[in-house]
Formats: C-alpha cells, structure tokens, sequence
C-alpha cells in the first residue's frame, strides 16, 4: 500500500515536471512570437513594420501546436508507460534522467536515428506519404480548439471558426485514409489487413460518435467551440455533460415535469459522454479497439512494415490524437476552461491578480511590470489550467481503461457499434430534442 | 482560413487568385493521374487527393462548409469505401489489363466528349459570370443558410440524391464482389456490404 503511494507521488512529480516543460515552452514562444516581437518592431519601425508585427501574430497558433505535440507525446507517452507500470504493479521506466523522466526524449532520439527500410515491392510515393496524411489532420485539426482552450485569448481568437466542431469532424476523419494508404502500399498481408480493419472500425465508429457530437451541438445551439465553452459558463450543473444547465433552472416552484424533464435530460447527457468515450477510444484505436495494431495477432497492423522517422511520425500523430478527443471532450462536455465550483474560478484570477501585484506591481520604472502583465494574464491562466486538468485527466481515463480491458473480437467489434451504439445514439438525439425543449 | 483572409487584406495583392492557380496546378496533374494510373488503388488515392484540392477552391471562395462536407463526404467517406472496395475484389489481377481496347476507344471518346459539351454549356451562360464586388466576408453565415434551404425549400431533391448515392455505392460493391453466390441473394445488398468488411 505504501509503495503504491509512493509510486503515485513520484507519478505526480514526474507529471509535475513535464507540464512545466510542455507549458512553459509553448508559453514562451507564443509570447514572445505574439507579444515581444511585434512590440519591439512597431518600437523600432513604426507604421513600416505593423505588417511583419501582424504576420508574426498570425504565425503564432501554428509556432504553438508545432512545439506542443512533440513534447505532449513525449510526456503523454511516459505517464503511458509509468501507469500502466502502476495499475500492474512493476516500476515502468525510471533509468533515463531523474526518475526516469527522460527516457521517451531517448526514444525518440533513437527512433529518429533508425534506419529507414523501405520494403521490397513497397509502393513507394503511397508509403512515404501515408505517415504525412496520418500526421497532418492532427496539426491542423487543432487550431479550432486553441481559442476555446485559451479562454478566446486575442493571439488565439482568428483560428476561431464559427463552424469549428464541424471542422474537427472533417479534418479527423483524414487520418483513415493514411493508414489504409499506409497499410496497402507495405506489401505486407498483415498490413493490410490492419488497415482494413482500421477502415472499418473507423467507418463504423464515427457515425455514433457524430451523432453525440450533433447532439451536444443541439443543445448548445452552436458549432463554434468557444461559444460552447462560455455556454457552461457557472458551475458542474452548467456542463453539457449534466445538462447544460438544464438543472440549474429548476426552482421550488418549477411543475413536476418540467423536473422529471431536467433530470432525464442530464441522465441523457450522461450517457452520451459515455457513448463519446467509447466511441473516440474506437476513433484513435485506443485498447478495448485496438484490432488495427493488435500486437498478437497482426503483428503491428498497418505500421509493421514502417520504421526509422516515418514509425515515429505514426507514433506522434496517434498520441496527439488522443489527446485532441480528450481536449475535444472537455470543451464539449467538462465545461472548457470553467472551474467546477461557483467563486473557484474569481478566486484563481484574483488571486493570482493579487500575487502579481505584490510580487512585480513596485517594478514599473523598468517596464518589468509591462512585462509580466503581457506574460500573465490571470484570467487566461485560470482557463488554461482548468482545461489541462480535464485533459489530462481523461488521457490518463485512457490509460487506466488500456490496463483494464481486453480486446474485443472483430464481429464484437462491428456487432456492438451497428446493433448498440448507432441506435443508442439515434435514440439519444431524439431524446434530447424533445427533453430540451419541455425543460 | 482566418489568418489567410488577414494576409489577403495585408497585401493588397491577389492572393486568392494565386492560390486558385497553385490548387489548379495541384488538382489538373492528380486528376489526369486518376485516368491514366494503371493501378486502380492508386487512382483511387489520387481521386482523393483531387477531392481534397478541391475543397480547398472552395475555401478560397468562402464556401467553408462545402468545402468541409467535400472531405468529409467525399474525400474520405465515399472514394474510401470504394478503395476498400477495390481492395477485396481482386483488383491486382485485373493491372495487366489493357484498357484502351479498340473496339472500345470510339465510343469512350465519344461519351466524354458528350459530357464535356454538356458541362461546358450548361457552365458558359450567355453573358459573363456575374460579378459581385462586395467581400464574400459580409455575406450572412453560409451554413445556416444551407440548413435552412436544405430543410425546406431543397428537401425533397436532397432526399433523392442521398438515396441515389446509396444505390450507386450499392451498385458498385455488388458489381466488382464477382462472386456468383452474392447474385443469387441479391435482395441484401446492404448487408452484403457490411459483410465485406466484416470477414476483414
């Protein structure tokens, strides 16, 4: 028992470690980018340089995603391995730096370095391209939700689109392509028949997961993730998960069916995000629907034949995705960068406000004071660290669920989406329409 | 998209029209790849690719949700399930194949040139295209335009053509299967279809 505490200190210090890397990193670029720059061009350049100053911002979304997803996986792949370790009881990597928090930084450092084999009948222009097509929707398919994620921070706010759930559907259902690509250009039985699966299970799986995707949207009455987000504005009765806010309406003097309504409306809520979990495992090939890659059956799936940098570009994008359905998931349904409890979230900001003044509020006579108000924004920080919580808590969901289960078999697979979630999810967008408008 | 209005009203140069002839360039080579490439696999992923540039015209005239439906529906929806379709027929046998037969060389001819004319006129009216010089970034939000044209006054012939994509994907599943049994029970199309990827 002591051990198991122990180890899940030493967890949260190595988690601890690498958000520190992972946020400080993204944070420091971006501001510098956005805020440090153009400041000092338009000091020094005036009118001429507000075009390079505005290019500068524009670039900084995209400066962002590019530095965050490798150090996400790198950390996302090591609290993997370390509790997995912890859920069965071994010690996981801890030989690569302090406590083992380096390790995946080796790894991918030796991934990079591998040889690159390209096997003999391979269809080389589809091979190659297959790990880009993979990657690429999980780089552009995050930029809709970076403005959600930080609180419509201004540098973030032009990658806001009004249709942006929509955006994410569509961008997120490239990948398929990239792995049948992949899986049919190895030359290989086993890749390809990893990829058809994938392709299946894919097809399969993406029609419950739009159709509690377009109910969400239905009960918020938008696609535009930021406007989501601030819906569930409040507290835990405002998240969609119980409701949207449906319970927080209910009076003493409220009829009783419009209380029977509320209720079953969250019960209905309720089950969806569990039908999106479900559905986003199948969707990123997470363990209970991890036939594409079934290690003891099709040796790897459709990446068997890929080695070297194109192996590590699946790897990246297969981490990232996970990650984007987790991120996706708390702005759908945990309440975005909104804290659980009502006051919690006035208390994060002014307190922070508070500990800004006092610390930098006496420093103004050398612009520090410019400086650290630029870099810190108390109410972005608040929603930010909300957001990272939920996130990452739903990641490690995905871990704890991967040591739990087994695999389904195929017919289980396709038996369970076509004849269990597609008509739960049908009578679940039935349901809430008719229950939001009885609340 | 955003960022690439900000640069188009930084410039003052035609941007759009350059990226309209960077997307051509793209989409005219895939294309005729899709026709000439041997291997119907490949044609299949180029078909994908050509989809995909095309919606990326339809960015660059505002049309967002077009241009999202495009890969969504298109792009990786249907020409994936008519890839994988390809791929558990025994198309590799059929790559040795030479497919401009003689006999058949006239009347494919013929039908494409019937079809470009049709297109072709039915797309050249006779006046210009009209022109509209206010920025497409005024007009009202396109999607809950579609939606509500889509659920009213178009809902009718939005009905037919889901339906005739499924019977021509149906069709086309039943067509390339060439197994005699499945024609024997040919009332089941669909679950036939699900069959096929479920013996995967």
């Amino acid at each position: 028992m002591n051990s198991a505490v122990f180890e899940i200190g030493k967890f949260a210090r190595l988690t601890l470690l690498w958000l520190c890397i992972i946020f400080g990193a993204v944070w420091g670029v971006s501001w510098s980018i956005g805020v440090l720059l153009p400041a000092v061009i338009l000091s020094q350049s005036g009118e001429s340089g507000r075009f390079w100053a505005q290019l500068l911002q524009a670039l900084v979304p995209v400066v962002a995603v590019a530095l965050f997803v490798p150090l996400n996986t790198c950390y996302m792949v090591l609290a993997e391995r370390r509790l997995l370790a912890l859920f069965t009881v071994r010690k996981g990597p801890n030989r690569v730096g302090p406590d083992g928090a380096f390790q995946t930084v080796a790894d991918a450092l030796k991934l990079l370095l591998k040889e690159e084999i390209t096997p003999r009948g391979a269809d080389l222009l589809m091979y190659t391209l297959a790990p880009v097509i993979f990657f690429a929707p999980s780089i552009i398919g995050v930029m809709p939700l970076l403005a959600a994620v930080s609180g419509n921070h201004p540098l973030f706010t032009p990658v806001n689109l009004p249709t942006g759930v929509f955006y994410i559907l569509a961008v997120s259902s490239i990948p398929v392509v990239g792995v049948v690509m992949g899986g049919w250009a190895s030359n290989n039985k086993y890749s390809l028949v990893g990829a058809l699966r994938s392709a299946a299970q894919a097809i399969s799986y993406e029609i419950p997961l739009l159709l509690s995707i377009i109910t969400v949207c239905l009960l918020a009455g938008t696609l535009d993730f930021v406007q989501i987000a601030d819906n569930q504005r409040g507290s835990l009765l405002n998240w969609n998960i119980l409701g949207g806010g449906a319970l927080t309406h209910l009076g003493i003097g409220s009829p009783w069916w419009s209380i029977a309504a509320a209720l079953l409306l969250a019960a209905c809520c309720i089950l969806l995000f569990a039908l999106y979990v479900i559905c986003a495992c199948a969707e990123v090939n997470r363990t209970p629907f991890d036939l594409p890659e079934a290690e003891s059956e099709l040796v790897s799936g459709f990446n068997t034949e890929y080695s070297g940098i194109k192996f590590a570009i699946f790897f990246l994008a297969e981490y990232t995705n996970l990650f984007i359905v987790s991120t996706f998931a708390a702005v759908m349904f945990l309440g975005g960068g909104h804290a659980p409890f009502p006051g919690l979230e006035d208390a994060c900001i002014s307190g922070l406000r508070g500990l800004l003044a006092a610390w930098f509020g006496a420093c103004t006579p050398f612009q520090l004071g410019w400086l650290v108000n630029s870099l810190v924004n108390p109410a972005t920080v608040s929603q930010v660290f909300w957001i990272i919580v939920k996130s990452y808590a739903l990641v490690w969901f995905a871990s704890l669920i991967r040591a739990t289960l087994p695999r389904l078999r195929i017919d289980q697979l396709m038996d369970y989406s076509w004849k269990r979630l597609v008509p739960l999810a049908l009578i679940l967008l039935i349901a809430v329409t008719f229950l939001k408008e009885l609340v | 998209m955003e960022s690439l209005n900000l640069l188009t009203a930084l410039a003052h140069v035609n941007v759009e029209q350059g990226f309209f002839y960077v997307l051509a360039a793209i989409a005219i080579p895939l294309a005729y790849g899709v026709v000439f490439d041997r291997n119907v696999i490949r044609s299949g992923f180029l078909l994908i690719g050509v989809f995909a540039t095309i919606a990326g015209l339809f960015f660059l005239l505002q049309a967002q949700f077009l241009g999202l439906s495009q890969i969504l529906i298109y792009g990786v929806g249907i020409t994936l399930v008519i890839v994988i379709a390809l791929m558990l027929t025994n198309a590799r046998q059929e790559t040795g194949m030479n497919p401009a037969l003689p006999a058949n060389v006239g009347l494919a001819s013929f039908v494409s040139v019937l079809v470009f004319t049709t297109i072709y006129l039915s797309l050249r009216s006779a006046e210009d295209w009209p022109l509209k010089n206010e920025s497409s970034l005024s007009l009202p939000p396109n999607i809950e335009m579609i939606g509500k044209h889509l659920m009213t006054y178009y809902a009718l012939p939005f009905e037919f053509a889901s339906i005739l994509l499924l019977a021509a994907l149906v069709g086309a599943v039943m067509l390339s299967k060439a197994e005699p049994a499945s024609l024997a029970n040919a009332g089941d199309e669909a679950e036939q279809a699900v069959d096929g990827t479920d013996r995967v």
